[in-house]
C-alpha cells in the first residue's frame, strides 16, 4: 500500500506490469515496455488459455475491439481520441494504456476553458529568465513536451473543453512531431522520440462547445466508448470499482447483491425513460453512466460508514440516488418523483425481502427534503 | 473398371478400419489427460463418424451454407468425379423450380407457398418456405453442373415443404424490420448445410476464445481459410469432423436433433428408393448434404444399413404453389441470424478465389443442355488420414494479400469521400497500417476483411456521420455490398408476366428496383385507360408503396382525367410473385379475395358492401357485384349486432346513389337489402335504445337507415307502422339516447318542436338535471344524421347551452363535443356550420342588435282568411273528420266556417260556366 490517496495505474499495478514485461517476448513497437498483445492482456485480464502463471485481473470492462483499436492506433502515426458520454471509462482506459505502454500515466494536460497554448507547449520561469535570460534551463516544459522528449504517451483530458486555438497547437505536435522554441537561438527545437503519442479524451455531451477543427480531427483516430448497457458487465464494473474504493477508504462493509441489483435496475429504468423522453426537461441532467452508479454507491457506503450503523441499507441507497441525480429543481425532482411513484412503488408489492420497500422510503424522504 | 472393382481398390487404399487408428489413439490419449469418459466418448465418436461417412458406398459430400470453401471444393470435385446423379439436401417438391434458375439473377429464393391450409391451424396461413440460393454456394455448383450436363440427374431428397410445417410447427421466424431484409417476408427459411453450434454457450465459448465477434468471423478464420485450398480428402474429413463435433456437443435429444434425425431417415430412404428404381451405380452418385447430416447416426444411414425401413408420412391436403422470389444477401443474413455483411464477404471471397485460378466454377447457361456430355470421371483418390496433419499443423496464412488490401484502402477512402467524409490519402495509409497491426494483435498473419473493416472505422470514422451511411456500412458496400437478385421474366408466374405485358404501353422498365414515375393523360391517350385500371387494381392488392398514386383517385362516380403514379414493382417482385400463386390475372385474384372475404366466418354486411364497392370499382362488371350484394343481404339478415350500422349506412347510401345515377334501375339485391335492413333495424330499435353496449352512434345510424331509406322501403312493401311502433316501444334511459329518441319522435310527428324546446329549457333550468344536459346535447348532435331537419334546433340548443350552462358543466364536456365533431366531421359539421351561418348575424355590428330567433316575441297570429269557396272546400266541409284529426295531431284548433264566396264572384262565375271539372272531382269522392 502506497501513501498516495490514489496511486496512478503504473504504481498500483507495478507488480503485474513487471511480471508481464518479464514474460513478454512479442515484438514491441518503438520504445514500448510491453507488446500490444500484452497491453491488451493487462487491460482486459488474462484467461486460462493464455497460459500465464498468475492471473491478471480485468481492469477495464467493455468491448474487446475498442481496446484493440486503441492500442493499434497508438502504435501507428496518429493520436488516439476516446470519445463518449461522461462516466464511460475513457480516462481510466487512457490511464491503463499509458501505464502499460510506457509506465507513465501522469503526463496529463487537463483541458478547461482556461487552458492556454503554454500548457500544451512550454512556459517560462519568469524569475530565472530575469536572472539568467531565456535558456532551456529557465523553460518549463508542458507534460506533452515532456512526453515528447521521453518518447512516452502524453494525455490530454477533456480536449473539447479547451478553446479551438489551443486545441490547434496539437496539430503541429501530431504532424511534425516537434516543437520549436523561437525564443532560443540554439537548441531551439524539441523533437519527439519514438514512442511518443497522445491519448485525448472528449465528452460527447460537449459536442458543439469547442468543436475540433478538421485538421485536428484528421490527426486523431476516434474510438467511441458507449455507455455500458449490458447488465452483467455493468455489475462487474460497479463491483470492481466499489471494492477498490472500499479498500482505499479502509472500510470493511458488505455489499449485499440484492442492493446492487436494485441500483442497476433503477439506473436501467431511468435510462429507458431518458431514451424515450422527447425534450430535455423530461430527462435527467445526469448521463446515467456507470461512473454515476459508482458515485451513488460510494456516497451510500460513506454515509453508512460514518453516519449509519456500518451496514449498507436500501434506505441509504435510495436517498443517495436521489441526492446524486437531482441536480435541477424542479425538473429532475419531478422526474425522480414520477419514477418513485410509478415504478418503485409497484415494485415493492412484488418484492419479497423488503429491499425495494426500504429503497422506496429512503428515496421518498430525500425527495421530500429536497423539494 | 466396374464399380465393384473400384470400390474394392478404394477400400484397400483406405486400409479398412485402420485409417484413423493413429488419430484415434492420439485423441483418446488427450481425453485421458483431460479426464472424463464423456470427453473420450466424444473425441473417439467424432473419429468414428468421419470413418463411417468416408466408408459409405455412396459418396457423401459435406457442405456448409454460404461457404466459398464448400463451393470451390464442390466445383473441383464435380469436375474430377463427374457424377451422373446428384442427391441434394433440399425440399424435394422444389425440384421443378431449379430449371427456372437460369432466367434469374442470383440471389433468388425457391419458394413453396400455400394460401389456404388443410391439416394445419388456420391462423398459420399463408404458409411459406424459402430456400435462398447464392452463386457462392456448393448447392448452386451442383445444380449448375447437373442442369447443364446432359445425362446428369439431380434429385432433391429432403422432406417436402409440407413436412417442414408438419415437423416444426413453432419455428416461424419473423423477418427483420428493414425493407431489404424483409425480402423473404415471414417465410420459414430452409438452407443446405446449416452448420452452427447447437447451443448458445458453445458458440459463446468459441467466439470468446477465438477472439472474434460473431460466428461468421469464427467460421471464416478457423475453417474457411484453412480449407480454402485443401484437397478433396482433407476437405471431406474436416467438414465431417466439424459436423460431428456440433452434433455430439448438443443438448441431449433436443427438438432440433430429433428433426435432423427425421430428415436423415427421410433422405436416406428417398435415395435408396431412387437407386432401386433406376438401378444407378451408387459410385456414380454424389450426396450433397450439410456436414452435420454427414455425421448422422440414424439406423437408416448408409445404403447398406440394416435399420428398419422408414415410412414417410403422407403430406397434408394443403395445396402448395411454387415459384421463385428475389432474395438478397441482407435478407439471407437476417433470416438465418448471420452477421451483417457475412454473405457479401463470402461472395467476395469466392470471387477472389475463382479469379486466383485453379478451379472453374459452374454457371447456369441461358439455354439448357449445352454443356459437354457426361464422361466418366477419374477414380476416387485413396482416402488416407488427412485429419491428423490438418489438426496438428498451423494453417497456411490466409486473408488478404497486400495488393488487395491496398486496393481496398484506396477504395474505402474514395467511397468515404463520396459520402461526405473528409478522408484523404493519409487515411488510406493509416487504414492499411492499422489493418496490419490489428491482424497482428489478433494472431493473424494477414488481415481479414473483418480487420480491414475495424481499421477503416478506427481511422476514418470521426465524431459524426456526415451522410446517410457510416464507415461500417461503406465497408460492406465495398466488400460486395448487398446484392439483390431478381427473377427473370420467363420464370415469373403468368400473373406477373401479364401485369408487365399490360403495363408495357407505359414505356417504363418496371423490372428495375428504382421507383418509376408513370404519367397518364387519359384524355389525350385513351389507350392508357386499361393501364390505369390495372394500376388501381394493383394498388388494391399490393403493399402501399409498390404502386402509389400521386395524382388521381378512384371512387364511385369519379373518373380521373390525368393520373401520375410511383411504381416500384421491381422492389416488390416477391409480392407480385406471391400474387401469382392466387390466380392467373389480377382481376381473378381480386375476385377470389373478395369472394373469400364475404364468405369468411367473421364477414359482416359492411364487409360485403365494401366488397361490392371494390367489385364495381375494379372489376367493373355487375355480375360479381350482384353476387356479393346478395351475400350482403344474407349477412345482414344473419347479423346479431348493430355495431356496423354506421358503416352499413354510409356504404349503402353511396351504392344507392351510384346505382341511381348510372343504372336504369336498382339491382334486385339493393331492394332486398333495404327491405331487410328496414325490417331488421325496426325490430332491433327498442333493444338498441336500452342496451348499454350499443353506442349512440350506432342507434343514430340505425335511425338514419330507417328514415333515409324509408321511401324506398315503403315502395318495396314495408310498413311505416312498423317504424312508428318501434319508436313508441323505445324507452331509453341514457340521456344521449333519450335525446335521439325525441329527435326521432319529432321526425315522425309524434312530438312537436315546441314540446321539444320546452323539454330542453326545463332540463337547463332544473338544478338537478343541468349536469346531464351535455349528454342530451351529444344525442342531439348525433341526431343530425337521421334527422337533418333538426339542424336549426340543434344550433339553438347548442347556443343555449353555451349561454346558460355553468362553466363547471360546460367545460368538461367541450373536449367530448370536439372529438365527436372531429370524428364525424364529414357528416355532421357541414350541416351545423351551414345552419349556424344562417342563424347568426354575419357581422360584429349586427350582433349587438341581434336577438336569437327562438327568443323573438311570438308574432300575433294573423287572422286566418276563410278558405275560398269551391269544390275542395265543399269536399273538406262535407267530410271534416280527416282535417280535424290532422289539426288535432298538429295541436292547432280548427274553426269551421260556412263557405262564402265573398268578393270572388269571378271565380264563382267561372265555375258556374264550366262546371265539368268540379263535378268530376266530386264524382271521385265517395
Amino acid at each position: 500500500m502506497t501513501d498516495m490517496l490514489r496511486a496512478p495505474a503504473e504504481v498500483k499495478y507495478a507488480e503485474e506490469l513487471d511480471y508481464l514485461e518479464s514474460i513478454d517476448d512479442g515484438p514491441k513497437p518503438f520504445s514500448w515496455r510491453l507488446s500490444p498483445k500484452m497491453v491488451r492482456l493487462f487491460v482486459l485480464g488474462s484467461e486460462r488459455a493464455d497460459g500465464l502463471d498468475r492471473e491478471i485481473p480485468q481492469k477495464w470492462f467493455g468491448d474487446r475491439s475498442f481496446v484493440e483499436r486503441s492500442i493499434v492506433t497508438l502504435a501507428s502515426d496518429r493520436g488516439l481520441l476516446l470519445i463518449g458520454d461522461p462516466g464511460t471509462g475513457k480516462s481510466w482506459l487512457a490511464e491503463l494504456l499509458s501505464a502499460a505502454i510506457c509506465r507513465n500515466s501522469t503526463l496529463v494536460v487537463q483541458g478547461t476553458a482556461g487552458t492556454t497554448e503554454d500548457h500544451i507547449k512550454y512556459s517560462w520561469n519568469v524569475s530565472m529568465v530575469i536572472a539568467k535570460g531565456q535558456s532551456r534551463a529557465s523553460m518549463i516544459p508542458s507534460p506533452i513536451m515532456t512526453a515528447m522528449e521521453a518518447g512516452v504517451i502524453g494525455r490530454f483530458e477533456e480536449l473539447t473543453r479547451s478553446t479551438s486555438d489551443v486545441q490547434d497547437a496539437l496539430i503541429s505536435i501530431l504532424s511534425e512531431k516537434y516543437v520549436s522554441i523561437p525564443e532560443l537561438d540554439d537548441d531551439n527545437i524539441v523533437f519527439a522520440k519514438p514512442g511518443f503519442s497522445i491519448i485525448a479524451t472528449a465528452n460527447s455531451r460537449d459536442r458543439g462547445v469547442n468543436d475540433l477543427s478538421s485538421a485536428l480531427k484528421r490527426r486523431f483516430n476516434f474510438v467511441k466508448i458507449p455507455v455500458v448497457t449490458n447488465k452483467r458487465s455493468e455489475e462487474e464494473i460497479v463491483r470492481f470499482r466499489t471494492t477498490e474504493l472500499l479498500r482505499r477508504h479502509e472500510i470493511e462493509l458488505e455489499l449485499p447483491p440484492t442492493l446492487l441489483d436494485v441500483l442497476l435496475q433503477s439506473f436501467a429504468d431511468l435510462r429507458t425513460a431518458a431514451a424515450s423522453a422527447t425534450s430535455d426537461d423530461e430527462k435527467l441532467e445526469s448521463a446515467l453512466s456507470t461512473a454515476e452508479q459508482i458515485g451513488v454507491l460510494e456516497d451510500a457506503i460513506l454515509h453508512s460508514q460514518f453516519f449509519g450503523d456500518r451496514t449498507l441499507r436500501p434506505e441509504t441507497l435510495g436517498s443517495s440516488l436521489v441526492g446524486s441525480l437531482a441536480r435541477r429543481t424542479p425538473e429532475d425532482l419531478a422526474i425522480l418523483n414520477k419514477y418513485w411513484h410509478g415504478v418503485v412503488e409497484p415494485r415493492t408489492k412484488k418484492d419479497g425481502d423488503g429491499t425495494w420497500q426500504g429503497f422506496l422510503e429512503g428515496g421518498r424522504d430525500a425527495i421530500k427534503t429536497l423539494s | 473398371m466396374t464399380g465393384r472393382g473400384r470400390e474394392a481398390e478404394i477400400e484397400g487404399a483406405r486400409g479398412g478400419a485402420d485409417t484413423f487408428a493413429a488419430l484415434r489413439e492420439q485423441l483418446l490419449g488427450a481425453a485421458e489427460a483431460f479426464g472424463g469418459d464423456a470427453v473420450s466418448g466424444i473425441l473417439a465418436g467424432m473419429v468414428d463418424d468421419v470413418d463411417r461417412a468416408l466408408g459409405e458406398r455412396l459418396e457423401i459430400f459435406p457442405v456448409c451454407h454460404h461457404s466459398p470453401a464448400s463451393a470451390l471444393a464442390m466445383a473441383r470435385r464435380l469436375r474430377e468425379k463427374r457424377p451422373s446423379v446428384i442427391y441434394l439436401e433440399l425440399c424435394e417438391d422444389l425440384r421443378p423450380l431449379l430449371d427456372e434458375l437460369r432466367n434469374c439473377r442470383l440471389p433468388v429464393a425457391l419458394q413453396a407457398f400455400a394460401n389456404e391450409t388443410a391439416g394445419f391451424p388456420k391462423e398459420w396461413a399463408p404458409l411459406s418456405v424459402v430456400a435462398p440460393i447464392t452463386e457462392a454456394s456448393a448447392e448452386y455448383q451442383a445444380i449448375a453442373y447437373a442442369l447443364d450436363t446432359p445425362g446428369v440427374e439431380i434429385v432433391l431428397v429432403d422432406r417436402s415443404a409440407d413436412h417442414v410445417f408438419q415437423w416444426q410447427p413453432d419455428e416461424r421466424e419473423q423477418a427483420g424490420p428493414d425493407d431489404e431484409e424483409a425480402l423473404h417476408g415471414d417465410a420459414v427459411g430452409v438452407e443446405i448445410g446449416d452448420l452452427r453450434p447447437r447451443f448458445a454457450e458453445l458458440e459463446e465459448h468459441l467466439l470468446h476464445h477465438g477472439k472474434v465477434r460473431h460466428w461468421s468471423e469464427w467460421w471464416d478464420q478457423y475453417v474457411e481459410q484453412p480449407l480454402a485450398g485443401a484437397d478433396h480428402a482433407t476437405y471431406r474429413q474436416v467438414m465431417v469432423l466439424i459436423g460431428s463435433l456440433f452434433r455430439r456437443l448438443a443438448p441431449e435429444r433436443g427438438d432440433r436433433d430429433r428433426r435432423d434425425e427425421e430428415r436423415e431417415r427421410y433422405m436416406w430412404t428417398r435415395m435408396r428408393e431412387h437407386l432401386a428404381a433406376t438401378g444407378t451405380d451408387p459410385s456414380a452418385c454424389l450426396y450433397v448434404c450439410g456436414a452435420a447430416h454427414a455425421a448422422g447416426r440414424v439406423e437408416q444411414f448408409g445404403l447398406d444399413a440394416a435399420g428398419t425401413a422408414y415410412e414417410i408420412s403422407p403430406r397434408t391436403e394443403t395445396r402448395w404453389q411454387y415459384g421463385l422470389i428475389p432474395s438478397s444477401h441482407s435478407a439471407i443474413e437476417a433470416q438465418f441470424g448471420l452477421a451483417r455483411g457475412s454473405v457479401s464477404i463470402a461472395a467476395a471471397t469466392f470471387a477472389k478465389q475463382v479469379k486466383r485460378g485453379g478451379v472453374t466454377p459452374f454457371r447456369l447457361k441461358d439455354q439448357p443442355g449445352k454443356g459437354r456430355p457426361l464422361k466418366a470421371g477419374a477414380p476416387d483418390a485413396p482416402g488416407a488420414d488427412r485429419l491428423t496433419g490438418f489438426l496438428s499443423t498451423a494453417p497456411e496464412p490466409g486473408g488478404l494479400d497486400e495488393a488487395e488490401l491496398l486496393g481496398w484502402c484506396v477504395d474505402i477512402v474514395r467511397l468515404a469521400r463520396r459520402n461526405g467524409y473528409l478522408s484523404s490519402t493519409a487515411d488510406a495509409i493509416a487504414v492499411f497500417e492499422t489493418s496490419v497491426l490489428l491482424a497482428g494483435m489478433r494472431g493473424r498473419s494477414r488481415p481479414t476483411p473483418y480487420d480491414f473493416q475495424d481499421a477503416a472505422v478506427t481511422c476514418i470514422e470521426k465524431d459524426t456521420v456526415p451522410g446517410r451511411r457510416d464507415v461500417r456500412h461503406l465497408c460492406e458496400i465495398l466488400l460486395g455490398g448487398d446484392r439483390i437478385g431478381s427473377v427473370g421474366y420467363a420464370s415469373l408466374p403468368p400473373l406477373a408476366r401479364d401485369v408487365f405485358d399490360r403495363l408495357a404501353p407505359l414505356g417504363l422498365d418496371l423490372e428495375k428496383r428504382t421507383i418509376q414515375r408513370a404519367l397518364l393523360d387519359l384524355d389525350a391517350s385513351p389507350d392508357l385507360v386499361p393501364c390505369s385500371h390495372l394500376l388501381w387494381t394493383l394498388k388494391r392488392l399490393m403493399p402501399e408503396r409498390a404502386v402509389r398514386p400521386i395524382m388521381g383517385s378512384r371512387r364511385l362516380g369519379e373518373r380521373s382525367r390525368q393520373e401520375s403514379w410511383d411504381l416500384a414493382l421491381g422492389q416488390y417482385q416477391r409480392e407480385l410473385v406471391e400474387l401469382g400463386y392466387e390466380g392467373v390475372t389480377v382481376e381473378q385474384v381480386l375476385e377470389r379475395r373478395l369472394r373469400r372475404a364475404v364468405h369468411a366466418p367473421r364477414a359482416t354486411a359492411a364487409v360485403a358492401l365494401a366488397a361490392v364497392e371494390d367489385a364495381l370499382l375494379f372489376l367493373r362488371g355487375r355480375r360479381v357485384a350482384d353476387e356479393l350484394g346478395a351475400r350482403a343481404v344474407e349477412l345482414l339478415a344473419a347479423e346479431r349486432t348493430v355495431d356496423d350500422a354506421p358503416e352499413v349506412l354510409r356504404r349503402i347510401r353511396r351504392l344507392l346513389t351510384h346505382f341511381r345515377a348510372t343504372e336504369p334501375e336498382l339491382p334486385a339485391w339493393c331492394g332486398a337489402f333495404v327491405t331487410e335492413g328496414y325490417a331488421r333495424y325496426c325490430t332491433l330499435l327498442p333493444t338498441a335504445f336500452t342496451d348499454d353496449d350499443i353506442g349512440v352512434r350506432q342507434v343514430a345510424a340505425m335511425l338514419g337507415f330507417l328514415f333515409g331509406m324509408e321511401s324506398l322501403a315503403l315502395s318495396l312493401g314495408c310498413d311505416h307502422a312498423q317504424l312508428e311502433l318501434a319508436v313508441r316501444q323505445s324507452h331509453p334511459e341514457a340521456p344521449a339516447k333519450a335525446a335521439l329518441l325525441w329527435a326521432a319522435r319529432s321526425q315522425l310527428g309524434l312530438m312537436s318542436r315546441d314540446e321539444l324546446r320546452a323539454r330542453c329549457d326545463e332540463l337547463i333550468a332544473g338544478p338537478l338535471t343541468v349536469g346531464s344536459f351535455p349528454l342530451y346535447l351529444s344525442g342531439f348532435v348525433q341526431a343530425l344524421e337521421p334527422v337533418p331537419t333538426l339542424a336549426p334546433f340543434v344550433v339553438e340548443v347548442l347556443s343555449k347551452a353555451f349561454a346558460r350552462l355553468p362553466d363547471q358543466v360546460l367545460l368538461p364536456w367541450l373536449p367530448g363535443l370536439i372529438t365527436t365533431l372531429r370524428d364525424h366531421a364529414r357528416e355532421l359539421v357541414p350541416t351545423l356550420v351551414r345552419e349556424a351561418a344562417r342563424t347568426f348575424p354575419a357581422t360584429l355590428d349586427a350582433l349587438d342588435a341581434w336577438t336569437p330567433p327562438w327568443e323573438a316575441p311570438a308574432r300575433p297570429a294573423a287572422p286566418s282568411a276563410a278558405a275560398p269557396p269551391g269544390p275542395v272546400t265543399e269536399l273538406l266541409a262535407a267530410h271534416p273528420a280527416a282535417t280535424d284529426a290532422l289539426a288535432g295531431l298538429l295541436g292547432q284548433p280548427l274553426e269551421w266556417r260556412a263557405p262564402s264566396f265573398g268578393d270572388d264572384r269571378a271565380v264563382a262565375d267561372l265555375l258556374a260556366r264550366y262546371p265539368d271539372t268540379a263535378k268530376a272531382l266530386s264524382a271521385l269522392t265517395p
